[in-house]
C-alpha cells in the first residue's frame, strides 16, 4: 500500500514537472558553464534537461524508497546524458544507480554484484574527471565529487583482503588533495583517508593523515581548532607509540605482561624486552609529543600540554639540548601554574626513579620465625641473622623473587630508591613518597633537588598500619607542580632496554650511577605488632677497654619500646670469645617476664677480657718498647648476646581459630664491644727445681707405710710457710718446686700481681685446711711490676707423683717395641695417662694468678698455657716417681743412747758405732733385681769409706749387695758405721739393676738393651757430733 | 642526483636503525620530518605487500604528495650464516685446544645471535623515477649493509668472539654508528639517485 501511495505520488510529480516544462525553464547547475547560452546550447541544454529530470526524479524515487523505481529513471536519465553528452550528470545518475541496485539487493554479499559496483564506481569516478571544465575550475570543481565517489568506493570495499585496492584508491584520493582550493575540504578529505585506513587496520597510515588534519587544523588560528588538533593528535599517539598513561588501555596490559614476568623471576627473554620498544621511531615520536604540546598550549588545555612536555621530556631528553629541556621544563613549570594544586597526571615527568634496595632489618631488629610446637621456638627458623652470607642460601640466588619481608604494624620501615636528573637543569623534587596501593601504609614524604646529570640514593620511609601483603608498585612524586606515579617496572624495563640498546640512554649510567642488578621486589607481609627491645650498655655503649685477662661487670639494659609485652625470652652467646662471658644474669631477664611496653630490665653480664692473639710475639714485644697502648681488638672478635624473645602467642582480640599463625618473634643481638688492651705478657715460664738434702733420723721423713702415699704430707709443725716445702715420698730428700714466670709489663700503669694455690685438702686431716688459708694468705707476697719492666713471679708447685712407675707412660715406646701391650695393660694405660693429664690440669686450676691494675682493674692472668708448656716438659720428671726409692734411717735398737738430749735431732756421736738401715723400694710392677752399693762422702766431697784416707770405719756389706726387691715392696738392708771424725757427711746409696726391662730403659731414657741402669738415691745428711 | 631522497633502514622491530637524506634539495627539519612520516606511514603497506611477492626490490609502494616510497626488503638470509659461522668457530677452537668451557660458552652466544637480523626493510622516499637506479642502490646498499656486519664479526672472531657483546652494532635492532657505512650510503646515492 505504501508502494502504491508513493507510485501515484510520484505520478503526480512527474506530471508537475512535465508541466513545469512547458514554461522553457533550463535546468542549470554551477558546474554547466556559466557563459551565455548559444541557440546551439539552448537547444542542447534543453535535451540535456530531459535527462537531468530523469536523474533528479530517480534521487525522489531513492529517496521514496523505492530503488526498483529509481533504478528506472535512472536508467533513463543514464541513455539521454550519454546521448547528450552531459557527464557529470552521467556519473549522477550512474551512482544513483549503484545506489538504487545496492538498495534494491540491500544485505546480499555476491561477488557478482561486489564486481558490478566496482565496475560502476570505476566508472563514475571516470565520468566525473572527464566532466572537468577548465573554464570554472577557479570556481568550482568536479574534483570534490571524484574524491567523494573514490572515498564512497574504498569505504565500500573496505576489507582487509581488499587492502591494496582500498590503499590504491585512498592513495588517489589523497593525491587529489593537493587540487583542492579549500583547505577544510582537505580537511575532511583527510579525515575521511584517516578514517578509512584506520577501518582498514593501518595504524601508520591512518596517523599519517590524522597528523595531515591535526596540521590542517593547527593552520586555523583558534583554540577550537587547536583543540580538535590535540584530540586529533591524542589519537595518533598509539600508533607513534607515545601514548599517554591516561588514555591508553593497552598500557596497563603491557604492565601487567611485565608484571607476570616479574614474579617469574624478572629473567625477560630479550626478544620479549625488544617487543616492548617495537616501533619506536624518535624522531616521529618527538615531533608528534611537540606538536601535542603546541596545540594544547594553544588549545589552553594545560594538563595536556603538561603531559605532552613530560612525555617529551622523559623519553627523548637525550636527543634534545640542554636548551630544549629548560625550554621543556619551564613548559612544564608554566603549565602546572595554571592547574589546580594537587592536580595529578598519569604521564611521570623526571626523575627517573629505581628500586635500590630493601634495606634488611637491623641486627637489633631481625624477625625469627617462631615455633610454636617447640620451646626453643627459633631453633631451625631461616638464618637470617646478621650475616648476609649464608652458605644455606647460597644455592637458592634463583629464587630471588620469592623473598620475603615482613613488616611489622606500626615499627617504620625503610625503602631505598635511586633518583637520575639526566637533563641539564636542576631539578626540584618537591615530594617523593612510596606509592602503595594496598591501603595500608603510610609513606612519609619528602623533598629532594637533584643537581644537572646527577643520580641520588635517598630513603623513603613510612609506617605499615595493618596486617596485609603490601606491594610498592612504585612512587608518587610531586614535581614541576603535579602530582604524577613513577612505576619502577617501567624504569627497569626502560634500563633493560637500554642494555639491549633500544633506548637511547640509560639514565642512570649517563648520570655517573653504578649498574645495579637488578632488584626484586620481595614479596612484602605486615604482620601484627611485635614487641621490640632495645638495648644499651649502661655507662656508654662505647667498647669496654679491657686488659687481657681483665674481670668487669657490664650492665646492659633492655628496654621494651614495642607495643606488646615480652613473654619469652632465651639469651645465648654466639660469635668469637664466647668463653670470655663468664656469667649472664639469666634469671634476671627470666624474673622480669613479661616485660610490658616501656618496661626496662638491666642485666648484669661479668666479662673476662680474653687473651689478645700470639700471632705476633715479635710485634707486641716490639711495641711493647713504644710503650704501647696494645692492639686494639677487631669488631669480629667481640662475643654477642643473643635474644630470642616473642610476644604472646596470640595477639589480644584475635580469636583462638588462627591460633595456626603465631606471630613471629624477634631477635636481638647485642655485641658485647670489648676492647681488649695488652697486659701483662708473659717472656717466659720454666719449672724450678730444688733438692734439700734430708737428715737421717731414726724415723724416716717419708711415710712409706701410708697407703695413698701420693696424697700424703709431712709438715714441719714448727714453720707455716715451709708446708710448701716437702718431703719427697719417694726420694726421700726435700724438694721444692717453683714455677717461675717471666712477664714484662708493656702497659702504662703498674701491676701488682699476687699468686693464690688452693691447696689440696685431704679430708682427714682438719689441721691442713687451715694452714691452707694461712699459706694462702701468708706465702705470697704480691708482686708489683713497673710500667716497662718485667718481673719474676714464683709459683710453688705441690709435689705430687704418681704412685708407680709403669708402662702406660711410655705408649709410645712399648708399641715400637711391640712388647708388654696387652689388652688389660692399654686399658689401665688410658687411665693412668687420663691420670697424669688430670693431675697437670688439676694442678694448673689450683693455681690463681690475679692482678690488680692502676687502673683500679682486677683481672686474672691466664696462665694456663704457660704452664703446661713448663710442665710438658718436664712433667715425665715431676710426675712419674724413680723406680727405686732409697732410704736411710738410724737402727730402732740402738737410738735410744746414741741421740744426746741436747743434740739436735737425728745427730750422731762419733766414735760409736751406729747401726743404720737402706731401704730400698720398688715403684715398678715387676720384681727388680740388683746390686746395692752405698758410699758415705765428707764435706769435701770425697768418698770416706773407701781409700787410704778412709775416716769411717764399717760393719756389714756396703758394696755390690746383690738384692731382689718384689714390686711395689721394699728391703731392708742392714749395716753399722762408725765415724772417726765429727762433722758433716752424706750418704749415697746406690744401684745397678741387672735385669732391666723396657720400662726402665724408658724411664732411664736410654735405648740400647746392654746398657746398665745406674739408680741413685738422694743424699741423706748425717750430722756426726763429738770433739776432734 | 633526485632533489629529495630520504633513506631509511628499518629492523624487524620497526625501529629504524638507519636514516638520511641523500637528496641534493636544501634540507629543512621539518621536510625531513614529513619524510619520516611517510616512510613511517608506508610500512603499513610494505607489510601486506612483501607477503604477497617474492621479490625483494618493492618499487613505489606508496606515494604522498609527489613523494614515491621504494622498499628492498631483505628476509632471512643472515640468519644462514651466522649458523655456519658459529660451526667454524667451534671446530676452531677445538681444534686450539682450548678448554670445552669456554668453547661452549661461545658457541651459546651465537646461537642466540642467529635469531636476529631478518626482515630488514631498506625504505627510500624519492621524487624521481628512476626504478633501475633506486634498484641498483638497494643491492648495493644491501651488500654493504650485510658486509659491514661480516666484516666486523670476521674480525672480532680471530680476535676474541666476547667483543661482539660489547659492539653495538649487534645488538638486535639497535642503530648503525658506522661512520664508513654512512659515507659509503651517501656515495651510493650520489652514483644511482
Amino acid at each position: 500500500m505504501m508502494q502504491d501511495i508513493a507510485a501515484s505520488l510520484l505520478m503526480e510529480f512527474e506530471k508537475w514537472v512535465l508541466r513545469a516544462e512547458s514554461n522553457g525553464t533550463i535546468l542549470k547547475t554551477p558546474l554547466d558553464s556559466q557563459a551565455s547560452l548559444s541557440s546551439e546550447e539552448v537547444i542542447k541544454a534543453k535535451k540535456r534537461r530531459l535527462g537531468r529530470a530523469q536523474k533528479t526524479i530517480g534521487d525522489y524515487c531513492l529517496l521514496a524508497g523505492s530503488p526498483v523505481d529509481a533504478n528506472a529513471h535512472y536508467s533513463t536519465a543514464l541513455e539521454l546524458a550519454r546521448l547528450t553528452g552531459d557527464y557529470f550528470w552521467y556519473a549522477g545518475a550512474l551512482e544513483g544507480s549503484v545506489c538504487a541496485l545496492l538498495t534494491d539487493r540491500m544485505g546480499q554479499k555476491d561477488p557478482v554484484l561486489e564486481e558490478e559496483v566496482k565496475y560502476r564506481y570505476n566508472n563514475v569516478i571516470l565520468h566525473y574527471r572527464k566532466s572537468f571544465i577548465q573554464d570554472n575550475a577557479q570556481r568550482v570543481s568536479t574534483l570534490s565529487f571524484e574524491l567523494e565517489a573514490t572515498l564512497k568506493l574504498a569505504r565500500f570495499l573496505c576489507r582487509r583482503e581488499l587492502a591494496k585496492e582500498v590503499a590504491e584508491l585512498l592513495m588517489t584520493a589523497a593525491d587529489g588533495a593537493k587540487s583542492l582550493i579549500d583547505a577544510s575540504d582537505r580537511l575532511i578529505l583527510y579525515v575521511e583517508i584517516a578514517r578509512l585506513f584506520g577501518t582498514l587496520g593501518y595504524e601508520r597510515k591512518a596517523a599519517f593523515f590524522s597528523r595531515e588534519v591535526a596540521q590542517l587544523y593547527l593552520q586555523q588560528e583558534n583554540s577550537l581548532a587547536a583543540i580538535s588538533a590535540m584530540q586529533v593528535l591524542a589519537m595518533t599517539t598509539k600508533a607513534y607509540r607515545v601514548q599517554s598513561r591516561a588514555t591508553s588501555s593497552k598500557s596497563l596490559s603491557f604492565s601487567n605482561e611485565i608484571g607476570s614476568s616479574h614474579a617469574d623471576g624478572w629473567k625477560m627473554h630479550p626478544q620479549s624486552v625488544v617487543s616492548l620498544f617495537e616501533s619506536q621511531w624518535s624522531t616521529l615520536q618527538m615531533v608528534v609529543l611537540r606538536e601535542i604540546l603546541l596545540s594544547a598550549l594553544r588549545a589552553g588545555d594545560p594538563l595536556a600540554a603538561w603531559s605532552a612536555a613530560a612525555r617529551l621530556l622523559r623519553s627523548y631528553y637525550p636527543l634534545i639540548t640542554p636548551t630544549g629541556q629548560s625550554g621543556l621544563a619551564s613548559a612544564l613549570s608554566n603549565s602546572a601554574e595554571r592547574l589546580p594544586s594537587g592536580t595529578r597526571c598519569a604521564d611521570p615527568a623526571l626523575p627517573f626513579i629505581r628500586l635500590h634496595s630493601f634495606p634488611l632489618h637491623r641486627a637489633q631488629m631481625d624477625i625469627v620465625k617462631r615455633d610454636p610446637g617447640r620451646e626453643e621456638w627459633w631453633v631451625g627458623s631461616a638464618p637470617s641473622g646478621p650475616f648476609i652470607y649464608t652458605p644455606f642460601s647460597k644455592g637458592e640466588s634463583t629464587d630471588d623473587s620469592k623473598q620475603e619481608l615482613t613488616w611489622i604494624v606500626g615499627e617504620p620501615v625503610q625503602v631505598l630508591v635511586e633518583l637520575a636528573n639526566p637533563c641539564g637543569f636542576d631539578l626540584r623534587v618537591d615530594s617523593i613518597y612510596l606509592s602503595v596501593h594496598s591501603g595500608n601504609f603510610d609513606a612519609f614524604p619528602i623533598s629532594v633537588s637533584l643537581a644537572p646529570n646527577s643520580a641520588k640514593v635517598i630513603t623513603l620511609s613510612g609506617i605499615p598500619t595493618s596486617v596485609g601483603p603490601v606491594t610498592i608498585p612504585g612512587c608518587t612524586v610531586h614535581c614541576f607542580g603535579v602530582i604524577t606515579e613513577h612505576i619502577f617496572r617501567e624504569v627497569d624495563s626502560l634500563l633493560l632496554g637500554a642494555t639491549q640498546g633500544l633506548v637511547l640512554s640509560d639514565p642512570f649510567r649517563c648520570c655517573g650511577s653504578a649498574k645495579l642488578r637488578n632488584i626484586s621486589v620481595p614479596n612484602i607481609s605486615v604482620v601484627p605488632p611485635l614487641p621490640l627491645l632495645v638495648s644499651h650498655v649502661v655507662g656508654g655503649d662505647g667498647a669496654a677497654i679491657l686488659y687481657e685477662g681483665e674481670i668487669r661487670d657490664v650492665w646492659i639494659s633492655l628496654a621494651n619500646a614495642g607495643s606488646v609485652p615480652v613473654e619469652q625470652a632465651h639469651i645465648s652467646l654466639s660469635g668469637k670469645n664466647q668463653d670470655s662471658v663468664i656469667s649472664v644474669a639469666y634469671e634476671t631477664l627470666k624474673s622480669a617476664l613479661p616485660l610490658k611496653p616501656g618496661a626496662e630490665v638491666t642485666l648484669p653480664v661479668t666479662l673476662k677480657a680474653w687473651q689478645l692473639g700470639l700471632v705476633y710475639p715479635d710485634n707486641a714485644t716490639s711495641k711493647s718498647v713504644s710503650g704501647s697502648t696494645g692492639r686494639v681488638s677487631k669488631d669480629g672478635s667481640n662475643p654477642m648476646l643473643v635474644i630470642h624473645y616473642a610476644g604472646p602467642l596470640a595477639s589480644p582480640g584475635e580469636t583462638p581459630t588462627n591460633e595456626s599463625v603465631v606471630p613471629p618473634g624477634r631477635r636481638l643481638v647485642v655485641p658485647l664491644h670489648v676492647c681488649v688492651l695488652q697486659g701483662l705478657s708473659f717472656v717466659k715460664a720454666r719449672l724450678l727445681s730444688m733438692e734439700i738434702p734430708a737428715h737421717i733420723s731414726e724415723n724416716l721423713p717419708k711415710p712409706v707405710y701410708v697407703e695413698n702415699s701420693s696424697t700424703e704430707e709431712v709438715v714441719a709443725p714448727e714453720c707455716k710457710a715451709d708446708s710448701l716445702v716437702k718431703i719427697d715420698p719417694y726420694r726421700g730428700s726435700w724438694g721444692l718446686r717453683l714455677l717461675e714466670l717471666e712477664m714484662s709489663n708493656p702497659t702504662d700503669v703498674v701491676f701488682e700481681i699476687s699468686v693464690s694455690v688452693q691447696l689440696e685438702t685431704s679430708k682427714n686431716e682438719d689441721s691442713l685446711t687451715c694452714i691452707d688459708h694461712d699459706a694462702a694468705e701468708f706465702g705470697y707476697p704480691k708482686t708489683r711490676i713497673d710500667r716497662d719492666y718485667s718481673a719474676r713471679v714464683l709459683i710453688p708447685l705441690e709435689h705430687f707423683k704418681l704412685p708407680i712407675l709403669d708402662g702406660s707412660f711410655f705408649v709410645k715406646d712399648s708399641q715400637a717395641d711391640e712388647a708388654l701391650s696387652t689388652r688389660s695393660s692399654s686399658f689401665s694405660e688410658k687411665n693412668t695417662k687420663a691420670e697424669l693429664n688430670a693431675s697437670i690440669k688439676n694442678l694448673i686450676s689450683r693455681i690463681k694468678v690475679r692482678w690488680q691494675s692502676g687502673r683500679n682493674s682486677s683481672g686474672e692472668l691466664n696462665i694456663k698455657d704457660a704452664i703446661q708448656a713448663a710442665l710438658q716438659t718436664s712433667a715425665m720428671d715431676i710426675l712419674l716417681p724413680d723406680p727405686l726409692t732409697f732410704g736411710f734411717r738410724l737402727a730402732k735398737n740402738v737410738t735410744k743412747h746414741a741421740i744426746q738430749l741436747d743434740s739436735p735431732k737425728g745427730s750422731i756421736l762419733a766414735h760409736d758405732m751406729t747401726p743404720m738401715e737402706v731401704l730400698v723400694r720398688n715403684n715398678t710392677k715387676e720384681m727388680i733385681k740388683m746390686s746395692l752399693s752405698i758410699t758415705c762422702r765428707d764435706v769435701a766431697g770425697e768418698n770416706c769409706i773407701e781409700g787410704n784416707k778412709a775416716t769411717v770405719l764399717w760393719a756389714g756389706v756396703l758394696s755390690g749387695i746383690s738384692v731382689e726387691v718384689p714390686p711395689l715392696q721394699e728391703i731392708k738392708h742392714s749395716f753399722s758405721l762408725y765415724f772417726m771424725v765429727p762433722g758433716e757427711y752424706t750418704l749415697v746409696a746406690a744401684a745397678v739393676i741387672d735385669d732391666t726391662n723396657d720400662i726402665l730403659r724408658a724411664r732411664a731414657k736410654t735405648d740400647s738393651p746392654d746398657e746398665p741402669i745406674f739408680c741413685r738415691g738422694s743424699p741423706f745428711h748425717v750430722r756426726v757430733l763429738g770433739t776432734v | 642526483m633526485a632533489s629529495t631522497a630520504c633513506f631509511i633502514i628499518v629492523s624487524r622491530n620497526d625501529i629504524p636503525i638507519y636514516e638520511a637524506e641523500v637528496g641534493s634539495a636544501v634540507k629543512k627539519e621539518d621536510a625531513a620530518h614529513q619524510h619520516q612520516f611517510i616512510l613511517h606511514a608506508a610500512l603499513d603497506i610494505v607489510q601486506d605487500l612483501a607477503w604477497t611477492t617474492s621479490a625483494m626490490f618493492l618499487k613505489a609502494v606508496d606515494r604522498f604528495n609527489d613523494l614515491v616510497v621504494s622498499v628492498y626488503v631483505t628476509a632471512g638470509h643472515i640468519l644462514h650464516i651466522f649458523k655456519l659461522f658459529y660451526t667454524l668457530t667451534f671446530l676452531l677452537f677445538s681444534q686450539r685446544g682450548q678448554s670445552h668451557k669456554s668453547t661452549y660458552k661461545r658457541s651459546s652466544f651465537f646461537v642466540s645471535l642467529t635469531a636476529h637480523i631478518i626482515h630488514t626493510r631498506l625504505m627510500l622516499l624519492h621524487d624521481s623515477r628512476n626504478d633501475d637506479g633506486i634498484k641498483s642502490f638497494f643491492q648495493e646498499v644491501h651488500e654493504l649493509y650485510i658486509k659491514v656486519y661480516y666484516c666486523i664479526l670476521s674480525t672480532v672472531l680471530h680476535l676474541d668472539a666476547y667483543l661482539i657483546l660489547l659492539n653495538p652494532l649487534y645488538l638486535p635492532g639497535s642503530r648503525i654508528t658506522s661512520s664508513h657505512f654512512d659515507t659509503k650510503v651517501r656515495a651510493l646515492a650520489r652514483k644511482y639517485l
